[in-house]
């Protein structure tokens, strides 16, 4: 099947779409889930005794702060894959 | 429309002045923040001189790393790649992502691993008798930060080499969304790198300077910095994933 200007357009445009999301989706919790852990680390050599209680604290936090991130990888594979013209 | 050589030329020139522009910046950046901490810890600790200045040089080294790929990468589309006509579009897209891909992917990385090595800097000026336990820390989690850089350096590759020459029936409409899907990649893994890079940097750094603060605590910091870390990589990785399926998924 080939596809006329117009279509190429619209196929062009999700597939930068889709890049433009997982990129810029990777940066926030990327960095959030950086800081989350800096300060985990930090916490633990403060109080070493509650290194499992915060270990924990840090591991739920940072998969809260990932969703986003999956979120962009989910709308980003839609764009590629289930974006029909 | 006739396609010229010197189109995919002034792609490649192009991909290569912004690789190693962009990744300069930050390289420099990083390794400044490297010396900048190292002198002011000397100025605290002047008995620490040697430590301090050794762990300097290791820290600014291993912060060049991304600054490296970005020069080898725009060495490569200056002179390693081929401008023939059969490429077509393809293939001029693919040369200008290459160097965002590299360009771009060098910022993160740069930058957390010169925080990672201020941080150890000024960790040893303050405990010299802690200094091969933090720089070998610094190290680990320098390579940690420098991850996503090779990551990008992949991407770079793939679509220098891996690319295919644009079919000659090709529509008007194919020939432009494979193009922009290629250049696409090469900003998906050089935005995506930003905040891995950083985060895992800011990671590193912390468990440096703790590890000069508390220096029996060791194994729990490492354990924690590595967890954390691995958790922060993930979106890169999505980020590749998604490059990867934006170069040879799509039909």
């Amino acid at each position: 099947m080939e596809f006329s200007m117009a279509q190429g357009i619209v196929k062009a445009a999700s597939l930068l779409s889709a890049g433009v999301c997982m990129g810029m989706g990777a940066l926030g919790p990327a960095l959030g889930e950086g800081f989350t852990a800096a300060k985990a680390v930090e916490g633990i050599s403060r109080s070493p005794e509650s290194a499992s209680i915060i270990t924990r604290t840090m591991l739920v936090g940072q998969a809260v702060s990932e969703s986003t991130g999956i979120y962009s990888l989910v709308i980003a594979l839609l764009l590629i894959f289930a974006v029909k013209i | 429309m006739i396609f010229a050589t010197e189109y995919i030329k002034v792609a490649a020139y192009l991909g290569a002045g912004i690789c190693v522009g962009v990744g300069s910046i930050t390289t420099g950046i990083g390794s400044g923040v490297i010396s900048a901490k190292a002198v002011t810890g000397l100025m605290e600790q002047p008995k620490a001189n040697e430590q301090v200045f050794r762990t300097m040089l290791i820290g600014q080294a291993a912060a060049q790393t991304a600054g490296i790929f970005a020069l080898v990468i725009s060495m490569l589309l200056i002179y390693g790649v081929s401008f023939d006509t059969v490429g077509g579009w393809y293939k001029a897209a693919a040369y200008l992502s290459a160097g965002l891909a590299m360009g771009l992917g060098s910022i993160g990385p740069s930058l957390g691993a010169g925080y990672t090595g201020g941080q150890a800097c000024q960790s040893v000026a303050r405990m010299p008798k802690q200094g091969n336990a933090i720089m070998g820390n610094m190290l680990i989690g320098q390579a940690l930060a420098q991850t996503s850089a090779i990551f990008a350096l992949v991407v770079s590759f793939l679509l220098m080499y891996s690319v295919p020459n644009q079919p000659t029936e090709a529509s008007m409409g194919r020939i432009l969304f494979k193009a922009v899907a290629f250049i696409a990649a090469g900003l998906t893994i050089g935005i995506g790198t930003l905040g891995p890079g950083n985060g895992i940097g800011y990671v590193a750094g912390k468990s440096t300077e703790m590890m000069g603060k508390f220096p029996n605590e060791k194994s729990k910091i490492m354990r924690t910095m590595f967890l954390g870390a691995a958790v922060s990589e993930s979106t890169a990785i999505y980020s590749l994933v998604v490059c990867f399926l934006l170069i040879f998924a799509i039909k």
